[in-house]
């Protein structure tokens, strides 16, 4: 054992310490602060076939990160190079050391210094061949090490237009992460040089640098260049738990929880703490963001609000400022729910509710109309635009609809925008005055024209046996039951995906067939899970007007850019959002399919 | 007598140097775009909670304003965020932004 050690090996040896010391403690603390029902989803999932499956994802995004590569390939090389090669550095350098150190017992770390513990360095039949190995290895490691340098300098070649600006604890860390291997290359020829190694990289830098600085001087620098090497490792491994690095060590127990049907939920909970410190600032989500495109604002972007919550540093400001439009998170290469982590974080800023909040809705009169099994709830963005209400009115006559009109005039607001500024508690008193109104009119179905009630009702509402559709997805049904008929046009439209309907509730093709029946349309560059916001969101409480504008501009330039007649959307609050700034007429889908209504 | 459906507020004066403004300043700070209400009443015009309810939006405001906060809290409390007030004002204030500062300063008031 005692062959094994030498003075330079401390710094590492207490920076591998600390990091498995400070891990452990995480893990065991986040999981034993679950509460018991996500416990119990993880002890009946163990035995699952999901376990099996998380381990080959462990596999494609820890080590491969398969989800960076769809970004950016040469990103995707970058960070592959980097997981991937050091893990197998580390294996295949436990293999190499196993195989030819001698002794009964071989420490763990003698094969992060091998080289300098084996007596020869290519050593036996395989040594020349695991020695060679080794060094490519090294090489392709520090391949991603020279593109890191690089993307420093010019990360648009890498695919990032921003990336993240890092606070000093980072930056100790990644500078620890940059020398790493450039130190273990010098410390490593160095020794190959005095063993007389034949190996490709280190055998031949190593040979060049005792040929040119003389044996003795090498002799003395090798000591100095272990030295460097142990302390770098060290200080990294000190750094990773505290830093963006603990990425590496939460994101697998991250895909096994998230295999195991565990969620993040609108009140904060310890899982919260897995997908938080999973998060390695990569900086893929502050692109996307239309808040630091179009509005200037970059310091709220999901990587910045994860950090802040995570050293306990959060503000109202950044909590509030998120359009929760969810680009980022479709874009997440860890999957991270990012727009449940910014909601469940604002509670804390809202207001203490009184106890009697929306007290008055007990004695709130019942203003529906008509009798019907299919309900219709308009929402309040739709009463204020009063066309798509025309519209639906229209379609329902034509259909033969017979229709229980929830809210035509007037009504309660679904809850959503309370739930979306955090106030989970006041939100739930309004949502069930307006589940029990649908219970009392014992409606089957309800159709709504507003994506960000259709949300709320399907998530939040648990209403069981009433189908929730959007006026989408109802038009098209009516049209494929023959129950209204369309005429095909000569117009061209371009769709524009609300964010609550498309990411938000996963409603794509409806509209887009229904569309299709009416006219020829024109789809913008980013469309589907990629849309932009409008900018109206009622997630974001924090923007002015002007912001809001600039965000519907750029919007409304890239739907003009199609060139299609009609804009055509499918949510009252995008409506108006693009009306401000576009060039055609913006119109709600009731009304494109309204206008193009025939006998 | 004849009930047409209008009545007479209380005449009521504020004085001004009386009431603590720390408060109404520094919402005013927060938000200054409040400055530019023209107290046309688009919000309460709109209100979903002032369809059901004597909130008035306009009025808490005005009132938060020029100092006069109690009551203030329960109030804003009524209101359900929906959002109509601020797509309808002509000034594009902030709406549901001024909720929750006047509800967050104002909440020791209660």
């Amino acid at each position: 054992m005692m062959n094994y050690y030498d003075h330079f090996i401390l710094p590492f040896a207490i920076g591998v310490t600390v990091l498995f010391t400070v891990i452990l403690y995480k893990w065991i603390r986040w999981f034993v602060r679950m509460p018991q029902e996500d416990r119990r989803l993880v002890l009946r999932g163990i035995p699952t076939r999901q376990t099996l499956g998380a381990i080959g994802e462990v596999f494609m995004e820890s080590l491969l990160h398969r989800r960076i590569w769809r970004v950016n390939p040469l990103l995707g090389y970058m960070h592959t190079s980097l997981a991937f090669g050091w893990f197998l550095l580390i294996a295949v350098g436990w293999v190499e050391a196993s195989l030819q150190l001698p002794g009964e017992i071989i420490p763990l770390h003698a094969h992060v210094f091998f080289k300098f513990f084996a007596p020869e360095v290519d050593y036996g039949i395989t040594g020349g061949l695991l020695g060679n190995i080794m060094d490519l290895l090294l090489l392709f490691v520090l391949s991603g090490v020279a593109l890191a340098w690089f993307k420093r300098m010019r990360s648009k070649a890498l695919g990032m237009q921003r990336t993240t600006k890092h606070v000093l604890g980072d930056r100790i860390a990644l500078a620890a992460l940059w020398f790493i291997f450039p130190a273990r290359l010098v410390a490593e020829s160095a020794t190959s040089g005095l063993k007389h190694s034949t190996t490709f990289l280190t055998g031949n830098l190593g040979e060049w640098m005792v040929n040119t600085f003389g044996t003795e001087a090498i002799m003395h620098f090798s000591v100095y260049a272990w030295w460097f090497y142990s302390i770098v490792l060290g200080i990294f491994f000190v750094a990773m738990p505290f830093s963006r690095y603990m990425h590496i060590f939460t994101e697998i127990p991250l895909i096994f929880l998230r295999r195991y049907k565990v969620h993040s939920y609108e009140k904060a909970k310890s899982f919260d703490r897995f997908q938080i410190e999973a998060c390695s600032r990569c900086g893929i989500c502050i692109d996307p963001c239309q808040l630091q495109k179009d509005a200037g604002i970059t310091n709220v972007q999901s990587v910045y609000f994860l950090r802040d919550r995570r050293y306990n540093r959060l503000t109202q400001e950044v909590a509030y400022n998120c359009l929760m439009c969810g680009r980022c998170e479709t874009r997440c290469p860890v999957g991270i729910e990012l727009n449940t982590l910014r909601l469940n974080s604002r509670e804390k800023f809202a207001a203490m509710p009184a106890d009697n909040r929306y007290a008055y809705l007990s004695s709130a009169a019942d203003r529906s109309s008509g009798t019907s099994k299919v309900g219709y709830f308009a929402g309040c963005m739709t009463l204020l635009t009063p066309k798509i209400l025309r519209a639906m009115d229209a379609i329902f006559k034509a259909a033969g609809e017979e229709v229980w009109y929830a809210d035509k005039d007037g009504g309660v607001c679904c809850g959503r925008p309370l739930k979306l500024s955090g106030e989970v508690e006041a939100a739930r008193r309004i949502m069930d005055f307006n589940r029990d109104l649908f219970r009392k009119h014992g409606i089957t179905t309800l159709v709504t024209s507003c994506p960000i009630c259709l949300k709320v009702f399907r998530e939040d509402y648990h209403l069981k046996g009433i189908e929730v559709l959007h006026h989408s997805q109802y038009i098209l049904r009516l049209i494929q039951q023959g129950r209204i008929c369309v005429e095909h046009g000569h117009n061209s439209f371009t769709y524009h995906d609300p964010c609550e309907l498309g990411r938000g509730s996963g409603i794509y093709e409806e509209p887009r067939e229904v569309i299709s029946q009416i006219g020829s349309l024109l789809e913008v560059d980013e469309n589907r899970e990629n849309a932009l916001c409008c900018g109206s969101s009622l997630a974001n409480i924090a923007i002015n007007d002007a912001q809001q504008n600039r965000i519907s501009q750029a919007l409304a330039h890239e739907l003009a850019d199609t060139g299609a007649d009609t804009v055509v959307t499918a949510c009252p609050l995008c409506k108006k959002a693009i009306a401000r700034n576009a060039s055609q007429e913006v119109k709600d889908l009731s009304e494109v399919v309204a206008e193009a209504l025939g006998q | 007598m004849v009930q047409f459906g209008y009545n007479i507020s209380q005449p009521r004066a504020i004085n001004m140097d009386k009431n603590d403004m720390m408060i109404s300043q520094k919402i005013l700070r927060t938000m200054p775009e409040l400055q530019t209400c023209i107290a046309c009443g688009s919000c309460t015009a709109t209100c979903t909670a002032g369809a059901i309810t004597s909130f008035n939006f306009r009025k808490v405001h005005t009132l938060v304003r020029r100092g006069e906060y109690k009551g203030a809290y329960e109030e804003m409390n009524k209101c359900m965020l929906c959002g109509k007030c601020r797509l309808s004002c002509p000034r594009g204030i902030n709406t549901r932004g001024v909720v929750m500062l006047i509800k967050q300063e104002l909440g020791e008031y209660r």
